[in-house]
């Protein structure tokens, strides 16, 4: 079966005034499809870095990664994608609808479709009602589950999202749950970076960390995490033996 | 080009929502009714000088208009994040300067339209006539020099920030437009060192002068030569060619990394 995400051997440095620094250290990562993998690390380990070139936004200095099995240098990796940055921002002068229209055409959606879509995903974000509202007048929560409704216009095969429910209130933490294990229901794949351990303890199948750019841990809850000890714990133990017992 | 359309059209909708264009008819309305009430040097009362004025009016603003909208498309986007979730959508860098220039072109067409309705509507006032032919020889050849302007705009906006890009396209395009046109009269005036350099400038900078039928317009000298209008229009359109080929180099291998670590 094909890997909805292959990471092999993935560097990427910086530049800084002191030299070079490493983001991403020869980092592997595989995410089979049809299961919601969290993916943690404290902050500055390299989680948006790595979203940040599956996405095509920055190159790798070396390694290689696929998204769906298309190199992600490649613009049309991204076609079968859906992406949710950790702060949605989105164009304030347009309405909910119109944004959505926008990211339906970027997909080459028709508009039928788009308009079918559309109205599906205002409503299970419950946003139907604020659909022809100027953006700029939402609130984040709003904005965020707006965002979450963009990267869901095409119906991707891999949802990509960098903390999703920062700045959501419990409920709507909720409705986003709901709508990820729907998501995994239809065999979709969802790969999400989060510092929300209980999230990810709730909805995840799968789980990596990383730290200091490289993999640190890879695989079921179950398998990871030894009977008694809490995700917390592991996560701690992880990221403290990577740091030489900084933490 | 589906991508490339809807991107040029997210630049329209802005401009229309961000009312600069309204601002700056505001600004032109009142520039032509100062000049249609007052009696400059005793020319306020005839149609050719508000004709002059007002189509030098409206180029200038239209030709602000367009580094302005242009020299703000990238950095804005990148700026305020919205960059991200369009760049994680299937669209190539190469679709993402077409249509930011797409937009920005077509808004500064409409801005530039919406002057020049202005202008003839003062003229008008003034009881003058305007040769259509003329007219329309003039707009194609203004709107295929704002081409040029928005690409070198976008094009200086790939490696900088917005306010400096826009500076850095005001400056050659304005020295293009006061300078270039003088160049052959310095020339016989310059030191042997002064004139390579002279010479230089010549080829290099783009010769803003030669869009510019305004004293066709004023004086009623009929529409330029089609044969060199059309060497004008494909002048320009190399011109844009090559800025939006520049801008796309440059922003093919550049990182975005907001945020990332």
């Amino acid at each position: 079966m094909r890997a909805a995400i292959e990471i092999s051997e993935l560097s990427v440095n910086f530049a800084t005034r002191q030299g070079s620094h490493a983001a991403l250290d020869r980092l592997s990562l595989t995410v089979m499809p049809g299961t919601i993998c969290g993916f943690l690390g404290p902050n500055g380990a390299g989680k948006t870095t790595t979203l940040h070139v599956l996405l095509g936004f920055i190159a790798p200095t070396s390694g290689s990664a696929t998204l769906l099995g298309a190199d992600v240098r490649q613009s049309i990796a991204r076609e079968r994608i859906g992406y949710l940055p950790e702060n949605p921002d989105l164009y304030g002068f347009l309405s909910a609808r119109e944004l959505l229209t926008f990211a339906g055409r970027l997909f080459g959606l028709d508009r039928a479709t788009i308009r079918r879509r559309s109205r599906t995903l205002l409503e299970e974000t419950g946003l139907a009602g604020d659909a022809d509202r100027r953006i700029a007048t939402y609130s984040r929560g709003m904005k965020q589950r707006l965002g979450l409704a963009q990267a869901l216009i095409n119906d991707p095969d891999l949802l990509i999202l960098d903390e999703p429910t920062g700045g959501l209130d419990p409920l709507a933490r909720l409705d986003v749950r709901r709508i990820l294990a729907d998501r995994r229901a239809v065999g979709k794949t969802v790969f999400f970076s989060s510092h929300e351990l209980s999230e990810v303890e709730s909805v995840c199948d799968r789980i990596a960390i990383i730290a200091r750019g490289r993999l640190v841990a890879e695989g079921t809850m179950a398998g990871l995490v030894p009977p008694g000890q809490t995700l917390e714990r592991f996560f701690i133990d992880s990221v403290t033996d990577r740091k030489g017992g900084e933490t | 080009m589906i991508r490339v359309m809807a991107i040029a059209r997210l630049v329209l909708l802005e401009m229309i929502r961000r009312r600069d264009v309204y601002a700056l008819m505001i600004v032109l309305a009142a520039l032509l009714l100062a000049l249609l009430g007052l009696n400059v040097f005793g020319l306020g009362g005839t149609a050719g000088y508000v004709k002059e004025m007002g189509f030098l009016a409206a180029g200038l603003l239209g030709w602000s208009f367009a580094i302005q909208t242009g020299a703000r498309q990238l950095p804005r986007e990148e700026q305020t994040g919205t960059l991200f979730p369009l760049l994680a959508k299937p669209v190539s860098r190469w679709e993402l300067v077409l249509g930011k220039w797409l937009g920005a072109w077509l808004a500064s067409c409409m801005a530039l339209a919406a002057f020049a309705l202005v202008v003839l509507a003062a003229v008008a006032c003034k009881g003058g006539r305007t040769d259509l032919i003329t007219l329309l020889q003039a707009y194609a050849l203004q709107i295929t020099a704002l081409a040029a302007v928005t690409a070198l705009a976008i094009c200086f906006s790939t490696r900088m920030h917005s306010d400096a890009s826009s500076t850095l396209a005001y400056l050659v395009t304005g020295t293009a437009f006061l300078l270039t046109p003088r160049i052959p009269h310095l020339l016989t005036v310059a030191t042997p060192g002064a004139r390579e350099a002279l010479l230089a400038l010549y080829y290099l900078l783009p010769h803003a002068e030669w869009f510019d039928l305004r004293r066709r317009l004023v004086h009623d000298w009929g529409p330029a030569p089609w044969s060199v209008f059309a060497l004008v229009v494909v002048y320009g359109a190399l011109w844009t060619v090559a800025a939006l080929l520049a801008a796309w180099a440059a922003l093919r291998r550049k990182r975005f990394d907001r945020g990332a670590a």
